[in-house]
């Protein structure tokens, strides 16, 4: 209430609304990431290089470059991203066409470009490409959204990047991100629930069946299988699997499972050690868990959930139909990965590789993240506080 | 802009809707790790903490082995081994350096194993202690100094082949240390330390130990003073009769404790795989090598049978009594010789020893009487006497690889073999068979079990086994027993066992000389048996002189040392 009363203040003087409680919450993700990946990657960046800031310094890096263009963004009036609408999306395709000849690999999957000395994650940019383009496109439908035609061409439109997401840099899990911020915005752009009932119940069906269909192969020859038919497997029976196919995610449980409620305290995980590979990507959250508890797990699960429901206040009181849509892809973009992350750390869902927003190591990430917030900043402005 | 307030209203519902949708999926979320991180966090926490921990053993102390005196046989000595942990070393060249000049190694040595790749390195083990802690001292990065036990016998070759000796880990490979290896080894303790993916230990982390449980002291029968005593007797006898080997066991005829078991040459047990003196090693081949060491340890009181001769005499004489077949009052006529069936079987005695009492036979050992008494037993009686003396079973003693008897089988024994086994021909027992049916014989006829462990104690002493071993009652009459030790006090007084005699103490025994197989080798076998004091029996001893040169007689060469043997240790057990 203070803060309202302080912004009502302001307005009267004629200076624009700034969500400071969005701000926060960001930069304490941000923060509080720093810190992990620090703690997480010390002590085998340490061992391997003999540098246990390196991953520290290139996060640090990565996130102050981010803060620099999220204000820049958070300063320029959201509009300005309409006219661009069209380049996001075949930028987007091109970039993404461009991995075939330049691609770099790393860890097996070919998913980074370099630009000079920066590398940058065509899928990172793929999904903020997204957003702008769908919430121009469904802006532009009007009410033609609410048709069938419209309804199939904004959830199609999104597919042939999603496919090319999973075909070319091998990433399924940007593919499903991208398409659950295609269909969330059709959610919100379209009055009925009929229709999103059903899209729900296909999928699930389908996941279902995927399930069904690779345990009865795995009867019959486990080397039809590809790698992510073994996920499968390895997910419904990871101790069975536990020095191959489900390594990581009977490692991320350990670390879980042995934080207990109060956790090791901050610095002191034993999985970290060469234990849990590459503990500052993925699989972050279990370090989280392991050195803070069940304790700091929730309390960032919370911190999250306080963002999304910044996020909706934003978008409910956007001043137009294309800012709140702008908002609902942020929105939809950061509560899709995480529950994904979460999901698959805790072994809730099949393992598919999936970062943390804000928090796991990836310069490209937490940059066009930072992006997003600014877009939402921007947006936020335009609100009259009237309406809040 | 009516357009746009008019879809605001679903569009908030919508946006309201996905947030709660959100929302549901995090508890969801929140409740799984709430499941994982309370209700499973002890599974977990158990499978971490196996993945992370590492399990190092710490040896337990062996037991020792101790004499009826208290003197230590086989002991314990702390030796260090030294080694290096390649990723921990900070300073490679002092490291070198420093282990180089403490081990005595050269620096060459020292760097190979300092600069390989491993996550331990052994550089030396049996580091004596003092070297261990001056290198423990310097404190140097990467470098680990463990401690850990070495077998020390203090008396060196005394009793070797009885007490035996421990391998590379520490466990009995002969003698009582194999035998009572579950006593002896007691139980290993751990280390726990936590230790990263690679196996770097995390010492902020700390260790875990479980304490090892040491091995039982083992107190045996053993006399470190008559050991000394036989050891040094046959020693001398070998060496003055330029015999191959001799052995000299002492037991009480009692109970069956062994006071003393003597087979020279002996070895080091201290150093137990060094060849016999004079021979290279490296001149072998390794089954060679081999072959040599298992002679050298071989126990030739208990390993080795031999053909006992006239000592065997006494179980003849036992078996005639016990049947009725002789009395001592029986007369005999012995003219050097005696046909059995075409057999003309001699006397060693060419002109016979005339006429004479079954007592005087005795005295005289004379073969012709034995051989009669032998036929008038008969087959059939003979062996169901050798079987209640438990001549054909093992004696059981305590020590590995005791060797059977090896007799005729009862078919197969006619009069001539008859003839032969009764004057100790023709079939092989081990010493110690001999000396046990003895002593079962004079005790009064109790089939004793010999032995050394007579009880285990744990080193704190709270705890004391001590060890039971069978005695048969059965196997001659105290009547019998009594005739025997007055026949066996006769050979000693006035017969054929005189120079076993010891002044001032009745002493029983009978002599035997035989020759070895094949027969017409001119290599003898020289023994004694004696006992004292002849009408109760507290100390036997059966001296045996394998080829000897020159006078080969058992009653000239061995009676002698039993004698010597006596005249030092009855005093001195009397004192106990």
């Amino acid at each position: 209430m203070a803060q309202r009363n302080a912004s009502r203040r302001k307005q009267d003087k004629g200076e624009k609304f700034m969500d400071y409680s969005l701000l926060f919450i960001v930069l304490f993700l941000v923060g509080f990431g720093i810190v992990m990946v620090f703690s997480s990657s010390s002590y085998e960046a340490n061992q391997k290089l003999g540098d246990s800031t390196k991953y520290l310094r290139q996060q640090l890096f990565a996130s102050i470059l981010g803060m620099v263009a999220m204000m820049v963004v958070a300063n320029i009036p959201y509009h300005f991203w309409e006219r661009f609408a069209l380049l996001a999306y075949l930028g987007s395709v091109v970039l993404i066409l461009l991995i075939i000849p330049f691609g770099y690999s790393s860890g097996g999957a070919t998913r980074w470009l370099y630009i000079g000395p920066i590398s940058l994650q065509v899928a990172e940019v793929a999904k903020l490409g997204m957003i702008i383009f769908l919430s121009s496109l469904i802006c532009k439908l009007g009410k033609g959204v609410r048709g069938n035609k419209g309804f199939w061409f904004v959830l199609l439109s999104p597919v042939p990047v999603a496919l090319m997401l999973w075909l070319i840099t091998n990433n399924l899990s940007s593919a499903i991100i991208v398409m659950g911020i295609a269909v969330l915005m059709l959610f919100v752009s379209c009055p009925d629930y009929k229709r999103f009932f059903i899209l729900a119940f296909i999928t699930l069906a389908a996941a279902a069946a995927v399930v069904f269909y690779v345990v009865q192969t795995a009867q019959a020859h486990v080397d039809e299988l590809d790698f992510r038919g073994g996920r499968i497997l390895a997910w419904l029976d990871p101790e069975a699997y536990a020095n191959d196919k489900a390594f990581q995610t009977i490692q991320a449980l350990y670390a879980i499972g042995s934080g207990g409620v109060l956790g090791k305290g901050l610095g002191q995980s034993m999985q970290k050690r060469g234990f849990l590979p590459e503990a500052q990507n993925d699989m972050i959250f279990s370090i989280i868990c392991e050195e803070l508890g069940l304790f700091g797990g929730i309390a960032i699960i919370i911190m999250f959930l306080m963002l999304i429901w910044r996020l909706m206040i934003i978008a409910n009181n956007a001043p137009d139909l294309y800012g709140a849509l702008l908002v609902v892809g942020v929105m939809g973009h950061i509560a899709v990965q995480v529950i994904l992350n979460i999901a698959v750390v805790t072994a809730t869902i099949p393992n598919t590789g999936i970062s943390l927003p804000f928090i796991s190591y990836g310069g490209s990430s937490v940059m066009f993240l930072l992006i997003e917030i600014g877009l939402t900043l921007s947006v936020a402005k335009g609100i009259r506080l009237k309406d809040l | 802009m009516e357009n746009r307030m008019n879809q605001k209203t679903y569009h908030r519902s919508k946006i309201v809707t996905v947030f709660f949708l959100c929302m549901l999926v995090f508890l969801g979320l929140a409740a799984r790790l709430f499941y994982l991180m309370v209700f499973q966090s002890e599974y977990y926490s158990m499978k971490a903490r196996e993945l992370h921990e590492r399990e190092r053993s710490i040896k337990a102390a062996r037991g020792r082995i101790i004499d009826a005196n208290g003197k230590i046989l086989a002991d314990n000595k702390t030796v260090c081994t030294v080694s290096v942990i390649h990723s921990q070393i900070k300073n490679a060249d002092e490291v070198v350096a420093v282990l180089s000049d403490e081990l005595g190694l050269s620096e060459e040595y020292v760097r190979k194993r300092v600069e390989k790749y491993s996550s331990i390195e052994k550089i030396k083990s049996n580091v004596d202690k003092e070297t261990g802690d001056v290198i423990r001292a310097r404190a140097l990065p990467g470098v680990k100094v463990d401690e850990d036990y070495k077998r020390y016998y203090p008396y060196g070759s005394l009793a070797s082949k009885a007490l035996g000796f421990t391998g590379g880990d520490n466990q009995g490979i002969i003698g009582l240390e194999v035998i009572y290896e579950e006593y002896l080894k007691g139980e290993a303790g751990t280390i726990l330390t936590v230790t990263d993916a690679k196996g770097v230990e995390q010492d902020e982390e700390g260790e875990e130990r479980v304490e090892p449980v040491n091995g039982r002291d083992l107190y045996v029968s053993l006399d470190i003073n008559i050991q000394s005593y036989a050891t040094q007797l046959a020693l001398q006898t070998m060496e003055t009769k330029e015999a191959d080997r001799v052995s000299i066991l002492v037991m009480n005829p009692q109970n069956g404790e062994i006071l003393a078991m003597a087979d020279v040459p002996e070895f080091d047990l201290n150093n137990p795989y060094t060849l016999p003196n004079g021979m290279d090693a490296s001149a072998f081949s390794e089954k060679k090598r081999q072959e040599l060491l298992n002679a050298m340890w071989r126990n030739g009181c208990i390993n080795d049978t031999y053909e006992p001769g006239s000592t065997f005499k006494i179980i003849t004489a036992a078996a005639g009594l016990e049947s009725g077949a002789v009395k001592t009052t029986d007369t005999f006529s012995c003219p050097g010789f005696i046909m059995v069936e075409d057999r003309r079987i001699r006397c060693h005695k060419v002109g016979g020893h005339g006429a004479e009492d079954f007592v005087q036979g005795t005295m005289n050992s004379c073969n012709p009487v034995f051989i009669t008494v032998g036929l008038r037993i008969g087959v059939e009686r003979f062996y169901s006497y050798f079987k209640q003396f438990g001549l054909l079973d093992k004696t059981g003693i305590d020590l590995p690889g005791e060797a059977g008897t090896i007799m005729h089988k009862m078919e197969n024994i006619g009069p001539v073999e008859l003839a032969t086994i009764s004057f100790g021909q023709s079939f092989q027992i081990t010493p110690i068979q001999l000396a046990t049916t003895a002593a079962s014989i004079v005790n009064g006829g109790r089939r004793i079990t010999p032995h050394f462990a007579v009880r285990a104690v744990t080193t704190d002493g709270t705890d004391s086994q001590s060890f039971t071993y069978p005695v048969r009652d059965d196997v001659v009459s105290a009547e019998t027993s009594a005739t025997m030790r007055y026949i066996l006090e006769q050979v000693v007084a006035d017969g054929s066992g005189r120079n076993g005699a010891v002044e001032g103490y009745r002493v029983g025994g009978k002599t035997a000389t035989s020759q070895t197989l094949p027969r017409g080798s001119g290599k003898y076998i020289a023994s004694f048996l004696g006992f004292s004091p002849a009408d109760d029996p507290q100390v036997l001893a059966l001296v045996i002189i394998h080829n000897p040169q020159g006078t080969y007689y058992g009653g000239q060469i061995a009676a002698p040392v039993v004698r010597q043997l006596f005249e030092n240790i009855l005093p001195y057990l009397e004192k106990k």
